[in-house]
């Protein structure tokens, strides 16, 4: 068999055909593929960096506390005006037990855990000698914010 | 003794000689003549030529020193050419050689690798049209595609008696690139196309580099599951290369590995064409039809490139089509040769080593494509 006849009997143009079309379509994939391997690397590199930016943002957050984390409980606030004019009748410096004792005295509710709350909250804190402060910095930031 | 000195003399070489021994002698050393002196890819032609010597000494059959009788020496080192065990692995190498940068800078010059793989189909067509069967036709329309390695890997699959043929004439027309492509590129295009400047490709990053031959292979594989010796190695080797972390492997592949396949490759291709094997109407036949595969693959290749150039913004020179040839670099240097005698400060060499790469994955797909339509 020859010629045309041939080619029509083994199927050729069809195997021709199909076999050019895949050749194509492979090399196509293939540069489209290429074409967006930089593209992939570059979102990569900045996901990456847009990532480390984030993260080094909460790392600074978490050294310097936000005025919201020195939040402090409602009932331990209004508490704070009672004890407050009570320290400053005692004067500064003042023991703990001194305080726990007049505070008694005066009738205010839970003195203890009151107490335990200022220290938490930094709105007491510790003086020389173990005797304490009352905190106006932070009172006034409080009271700014 | 006079009879043992008459035997011995019947069968020297002188008493068993054709003149069809002479003839391939003869070509065997016009071929080592080309490589040496000429120097069209001496690499080759060398050990192919002399293989073609030493296939074509006159010797008495069966007695186990013929590269088809088995059990000599040349049989065994045949082995690894009928069972498709060297073309792989000069894969292998060429991925370890290859730097495919100018290809993932611009990958849209990647569709005239494609392109120029037109010759191996129109081959296959005027193949069939000639009387070969289309096992036989498969074959010798992939040298169109200028890969002596991807054309001794299909035919020992399909036709593996024409291995020697078409092995040499795959391997003639890779060193004759820079004779049988300049005229049809120079009559496919104008002195003004000839003269386009292309912009200097992106720069490419080391990521881009390693990512690309595992996606390569992953993409062409699933597409094409049969080129997956060929293309397998190609994009180890490849992979190898760029990675670094693996100097020495990739340093062996490129250099001992491919170098040691080539020349057993080369010697046993070249003896494979015994006279009474290779001097038959069949191997002129095929002869003509890889050269018209050849220059039909160049044309293809120049004239998509032309097409392109009606949609693209950034014009290509569209000489660079004709690299979609898979002669890896030689058709690329042809480029660059026919590009510099129009205007000597126009580099194009790595522009058209984009179209050399592709073309050889194309080359590789299209017999992988052929195997599967051959083997269903």
């Amino acid at each position: 068999m020859f010629g045309l006849e041939a080619i029509i009997a083994h199927d050729g143009l069809g195997i021709s055909v199909i076999g050019i079309s895949i050749v194509f379509v492979s090399l196509v994939l293939l540069s489209f593929a290429v074409s967006q391997i930089h593209k992939l690397i570059e979102l990569w590199d900045k996901k990456n960096t847009s990532y480390q930016r984030v993260k080094k943002s909460q790392q600074k957050d978490q050294k310097t506390p936000s005025v919201s984390d020195l939040a402090i409980p409602q009932d331990v606030q209004k508490a704070s005006r009672q004890f407050k004019l009570l320290i400053e009748w005692m004067g500064e410096p003042f023991p703990l037990p001194k305080l726990l004792d007049l505070s008694g005295k005066c009738g205010l509710s839970h003195p203890h855990s009151t107490i335990n709350e200022f220290i938490k909250c930094e709105l007491i804190i510790p003086a020389e000698n173990g005797y304490y402060v009352w905190n106006k910095q932070l009172e006034e930031k409080r009271s700014s914010t | 003794m006079e009879n043992l000195l008459i035997e011995f003399l019947s069968n020297t070489g002188f008493a068993l000689v054709d003149y069809r021994n002479i003839i391939m002698l003869l070509v065997g050393i016009i071929i080592i003549y080309l490589g040496v002196a000429k120097q069209y890819e001496p690499l080759l032609l060398v050990p192919i030529g002399f293989g073609m010597l030493i296939g074509n000494i006159p010797i008495i059959k069966d007695f186990g020193l013929g590269i088809y009788e088995s059990g000599s020496f040349l049989n065994y080192v045949y082995y690894g050419v009928t069972h498709d065990i060297y073309p792989p692995l000069i894969f292998l190498g060429i991925g370890a050689l290859t730097d495919f940068s100018t290809m993932l800078a611009r990958p849209v010059l990647m569709l005239l690798g494609a392109a120029a793989q037109i010759g191996i189909f129109t081959t296959f067509l005027g193949a069939l049209a000639i009387g070969f069967p289309p096992n036989e036709a498969a074959s010798i329309g992939i040298i169109g595609g200028a890969d002596g390695p991807t054309a001794i890997f299909l035919t020992a699959m399909l036709a593996p008696r024409l291995i020697g043929p078409i092995a040499v004439a795959a391997y003639s027309y890779m060193a004759l690139v820079p004779v049988i492509q300049p005229p049809i590129m120079r009559l496919l295009t104008t002195r003004k196309e000839r003269l386009i400047r292309m912009e200097e490709p992106r720069e490419v990053s080391k990521r881009e580099k390693i990512i690309f031959p595992i996606v390569g292979f992953l993409l062409c594989c699933f597409l094409a599951p049969a080129a997956l010796p060929l293309l397998g190695m190609l994009f180890f080797g490849n992979l190898l290369k760029e990675c670094v972390v693996v100097e020495r492997l990739a340093k062996t592949a490129r250099t001992s590995l491919i170098d040691i396949v080539t020349i057993l490759l080369g010697v046993t291709v070249g003896a494979s064409t015994q006279a009474d094997v290779f001097l038959t109407r069949q191997s002129i036949g095929i002869f003509a039809l890889g050269a018209f595969s050849f220059a039909i693959a160049t044309a293809s290749g120049v004239i998509f490139a032309k097409i392109m150039n009606l949609f693209l913004r950034k014009k290509i020179n569209p000489l660079i089509g004709a690299a979609g040839v898979s002669a890896v670099p030689n058709s690329a240097r042809v480029v660059q040769m026919v590009g510099q005698k129009e205007d000597p400060t126009n580099f194009l060499l790595m522009h058209a080593m984009a179209p050399n790469i592709s073309g050889v994955i194309g080359s590789a797909i299209a017999a992988a494509i052929l195997w599967s339509f051959m083997s269903l």
